[in-house]
């Protein structure tokens, strides 16, 4: 990975931090992260130790922030997540039933798996089939 | 009571829970403060641990909220660490404990014959 991507990589995922953490190690991390990429550490390892870091920062109940406020927090980024996969899945459908009927993949060929998005008619919703040598399975 | 006594010991032994990410930094600031980069060379080479970042930043925020270890004065973008009063004592603690534990497992390995 070239030098401006993993900067920009390493700096999206410090923005996850909440603005007192980044204010504290913002720039070290920074510059941490550009000395341990120097070293050959890679940068993707690096960008999830800090994404992991990120998490625990939010999920750790501090003095000034609530357990009750990190819950809503949790539960307002459920909600739009269960938003968001309920408006893809109704936007599927259609175009799902179209492309699994005239898509080559969609017929039963042997070989390596690969996901098909298809509609199973009983339900009408799209679910992932994963083929193995020309045996479907849902998942 | 067993339980009660085992409780009490780890009251005592504040590092128990703490994580091993927290019992090597301690161990790393013993003999002289360092900030993150020599820090995770240092863990490296003394236990073979390659700490993440994340881990690392976690695990300092952790033990200055406990008061066992404070920062100095950064230098440049760099904020340096030292061990604190309390953080040495917690360290020795700790440490024997885990001592303790080590020497009745080998010689539980030697009664056991294996």
């Amino acid at each position: 990975m070239n030098g401006p991507r993993t900067a920009r990589l390493v700096g999206t995922v410090l923005r996850c931090y909440p603005l007192r953490w980044r204010q504290r190690h913002g720039d070290e991390a920074a510059e941490l992260a550009s000395l341990l990429i120097g070293d050959g550490t890679p940068a993707g390892s690096i960008a999830w130790s800090y994404l992991a870091g990120a998490a625990r920062e939010w999920l750790t109940p501090r003095s000034g922030r609530r357990s009750s406020a990190v819950a809503c927090a949790l539960l307002v980024a459920a909600c739009s997540l269960g938003v968001s996969a309920g408006l893809l899945a109704s936007a599927r459908p259609a175009r799902a039933a179209s492309t699994s009927q005239s898509h080559p993949r969609a017929r039963c060929w042997p070989g390596s798996p690969e996901p098909v998005l298809g509609v199973i008619p009983a339900t009408g919703r799209p679910q992932m089939i994963v083929r193995v040598g020309g045996h479907g399975r849902s998942c | 009571m067993a339980v009660g006594r085992r409780d009490s010991r780890a009251g005592q032994d504040v590092l128990r829970r703490a994580g091993e990410a927290s019992v090597l930094i301690l161990i790393s600031l013993a003999d002289g403060p360092k900030h993150g980069y020599a820090l995770i060379h240092d863990i490296k080479e003394l236990a073979g641990v390659e700490l993440g970042p994340g881990t690392l930043y976690g695990a300092l925020d952790r033990l200055e909220r406990l008061a066992l270890i404070e920062p100095l004065p950064a230098d440049d973008r760099r904020h340096p660490y030292r061990i604190t009063a309390p953080g040495a004592a917690a360290l020795r603690v700790h440490l024997d404990s885990v001592e303790r534990i080590s020497a009745a497992g080998r010689l539980r390995l030697q009664v056991g014959g294996i």
